[in-house]
């Protein structure tokens, strides 16, 4: 029959036949690939009762302008229903670089909030309840420890116990040294034992901390598929339990269990909620059949998800709030424990009030009117969707395997393989942009002469660099600076003996030592690294 | 081919800079660098054409800079060229300023090859 293309693909190539039926899943058993939720392999969820019991966390990511905006920023948030904190830092604190660094200028606040020491992060959480919200800290590894510690400390001078502490560190060094450019980082091997020295620690100290979200969003946002997206989130996860695994400070089992993940949410909707299903299959199989663990929670992918930045439009941007209540909607049905929806504007600017609304009442909408979460995985026993789950999880095991081949995801980073990877997914991308193989309604297809209307932007504080540059040197006057020095040598003097950094990044973080003076110290020992990105 | 300033978004720079290399012209990737840097740059290699790309709304403040560090090293006349998420508004300042143009995201790659072969020398463009 004639058919208006003449081979449908998935986003990430599989094709895709007309119908599906019972044969297409006849090699799949029930009880061994798919089981309820709850049990393994875990296909159908994590947990038994899934939204029934509990239903997702709505999370935005944001932050901008100077700690004492955000904080206003998350009250509001949290008045309007979001149940959960994520913080997005600006650029320069990313790289553990302070807002009075030469370079840091216009970009203070500008995309997320700057915190140079404890005090900004006090000033962030001030009368927010974080006893009983969870925050995930959204940093790369050179920043996850102080940031963290200086979450702990806070929370330790409210009185809290950090033994009961809910909440998560990013700490992903594949977004750190594959997905952009954060100034001044150290080399990839150097920073993996940063990684597993914060996780580590993290485990004795708050053991219902998640001192890792292992985040392949970032990795998708560069343009690869769904099988490339999944496959170096897991290759990510197994290098760094094998890096413990050679420490061997820490048996598997307590280490593997706090470990989360963050995915995207792309296009194409069926392949995304296959994607999220093969992920807990074959992150059971990770944990269990290759690394042994017997806590069923190692077995168990956690995971938050977002609607992927890189398919919203500058163009018609309202249109985005139809591709993100669908990307929205495919997470839920694909499992997700935590959601963050973009705000529409996310292609023009940091989110307005009325994005931030929507966004939120987007998640609130599906939770809420749609019937949704009243049965377990609903797409469970769809011919179609059992069957691209499953090819969805061969493929990926294919791509892990050439990871592997190279010596893992540490080898694979220095060479620049992944980056590789990336700028061709980016040029392939193009390619089928300008060839209208792939469409983008408004953009390529169904444009416009004239934008059909306007939307207000968002434009951040412009004083927060004049703002922040005040704050931190009145903080380097006023604090006892023979602490602070006291402890940077003491730090130098862990990282160079091999000792765990974390206690003594504590300590500088108690005496208010700032993210750039105590990063510099991994600085000058490691030196810096450089992208293989570009000439 | 540079990005000013810390925002590491760096996928915009990437495939414009290839689509101008597969048109024929050299290209000199500097990624990251300070305004400063940027115009050193351009000076040592003596290009035609200085393309920012910048996904962070601190923009104003980044070009301008960087202009005044061109002009500093006589390399004011560049072909300067503006891309990322710059708001529709502040376009007319931009070219007040000195940039030539300014792609926001969605602009087909072709229409920014097209017009640097517009504006530059005939067979000598090296941005």
């Amino acid at each position: 029959m004639k058919e208006i293309k003449e081979v449908f693909l998935s986003g990430s190539g599989i094709p895709i036949k007309r119908v599906y039926t019972p044969e297409d899943i006849a090699d799949i058993d029930y009880k061994r690939d798919i089981g309820l939720p709850g049990e393994p392999p875990f296909t159908r969820g994590i947990y038994p009762n899934m939204y029934r019991g509990k239903l997702w966390t709505i999370r935005r990511f944001s932050g901008f302008g100077t700690p004492e905006e955000t904080n206003q920023l998350y009250r509001k948030e949290y008045e309007l229903g979001q149940t959960g904190f994520s913080i997005a830092f600006d650029a320069p604190t990313e790289a553990g670089l302070d807002s009075d660094d030469p370079r840091a200028g216009a970009d203070v606040g500008a995309t997320g909030v700057p915190v140079d020491s404890l005090l900004d992060m006090e000033i962030m959480f001030d009368g927010l309840p974080i006893d009983k919200v969870a925050t995930a800290i959204i940093s790369q590894p050179m920043i996850s420890g102080p940031m963290t510690a200086m979450y702990f400390v806070m929370a330790e001078k409210r009185g809290l116990d950090i033994k009961e502490l809910d909440g998560t560190t990013q700490n992903d060094i594949t977004t750190a040294l594959g997905c952009l450019y954060l100034a001044d980082q150290i080399p990839p091997r150097e920073q993996m034992r940063l990684c597993i020295d914060f996780i580590e620690w993290c485990e004795e100290i708050a053991p219902k901390w998640h001192p890792v979200s292992f985040d392949s969003y970032n990795y998708r946002e560069q343009g690869i598929d769904a099988v490339q997206e999944l496959g170096l989130l897991l290759a990510t996860a197994i290098a760094y339990i094998e890096e413990e695994k050679k420490r061997g400070r820490v048996p598997l089992d307590k280490f593997i269990r706090p470990f989360t993940f963050n995915m995207g949410c792309h296009n194409d909707f069926f392949e995304e909620i296959a994607k999220f299903r093969a992920a807990r299959r074959m992150w059971y199989k990770i944990a269990r059949e290759r690394y042994g663990t017997e806590d069923p929670k190692c077995w168990q992918f956690r995971f938050h998800a977002q609607s992927s930045g890189c398919t919203h439009t500058t163009q018609e941007p309202l249109n985005n709030l139809i591709r993100i209540a669908y990307q929205v909607l495919a997470c839920a049905l694909g499992g997700a424990q935590s959601v963050h929806a973009n705000g529409y504007d996310e292609g023009l600017c940091l989110p307005t009030e009325q994005g931030m609304l929507l966004s939120i009442r987007t998640e609130q909408i599906l939770q809420y009117e749609t019937n949704i979460i009243n049965t377990v995985d609903p797409l469970g026993g769809s011919y179609y969707v059992e069957w691209l789950t499953s090819e969805v999880e061969r493929r990926t095991w294919e791509y892990i395997r050439q990871i592997e081949d190279m010596g893992g995801i540490v080898a694979a980073l220095e060479s620049g393989w992944v980056h590789r990877q990336f700028m061709e997914a980016m040029l392939e991308h193009e390619r089928k942009i300008a060839s209208g193989e792939t469409v983008v309604v408004g953009v390529n297809k169904f444009k416009l002469e004239e934008e059909p209307y306007k939307v207000p932007i968002f434009r951040p504080n412009p004083k927060a660099a004049e703002i922040q540059v005040e704050k931190i040197r009145r903080l380097r006057r006023e604090r006892d600076n023979d602490q602070v020095a006291r402890a940077l040598k003491k730090l130098k003097e862990v990282t160079l003996s091999g000792e765990n950094v974390m206690p003594a990044v504590m300590e500088a973080v108690r005496a208010y030592a700032t993210v750039g003076e105590i990063c510099n110290v991994w600085r000058e020992i490691y030196g810096l690294w450089r992208y293989p990105v570009g000439a | 081919m540079a990005k000013p300033g810390l925002d590491g978004h760096w996928r915009g720079i990437i495939v414009v800079s290839q689509a101008l290399r597969d048109a024929g012209m050299e290209v000199i990737y500097g990624g990251n660098m300070t305004p400063a840097e940027i115009a050193e740059a351009a000076m040592q290699e003596d290009v035609d054409v200085v393309g920012l790309s910048i996904l962070a709304p601190g923009y104003m403040k980044l070009v301008a800079e960087t202009i005044e560090e061109l002009k500093k090293r006589g390399k004011g006349d560049v072909l300067l060229l503006v891309g990322g998420t710059i708001f529709e508004e502040d376009i007319p300042t931009l070219k007040e300023m000195g940039v030539a143009e300014v792609f926001r995201p969605g602009t087909p790659l072709e229409d920014i090859v097209q017009f640097v072969r517009k504006h530059t020398p005939a067979g000598s463009s090296h941005p």
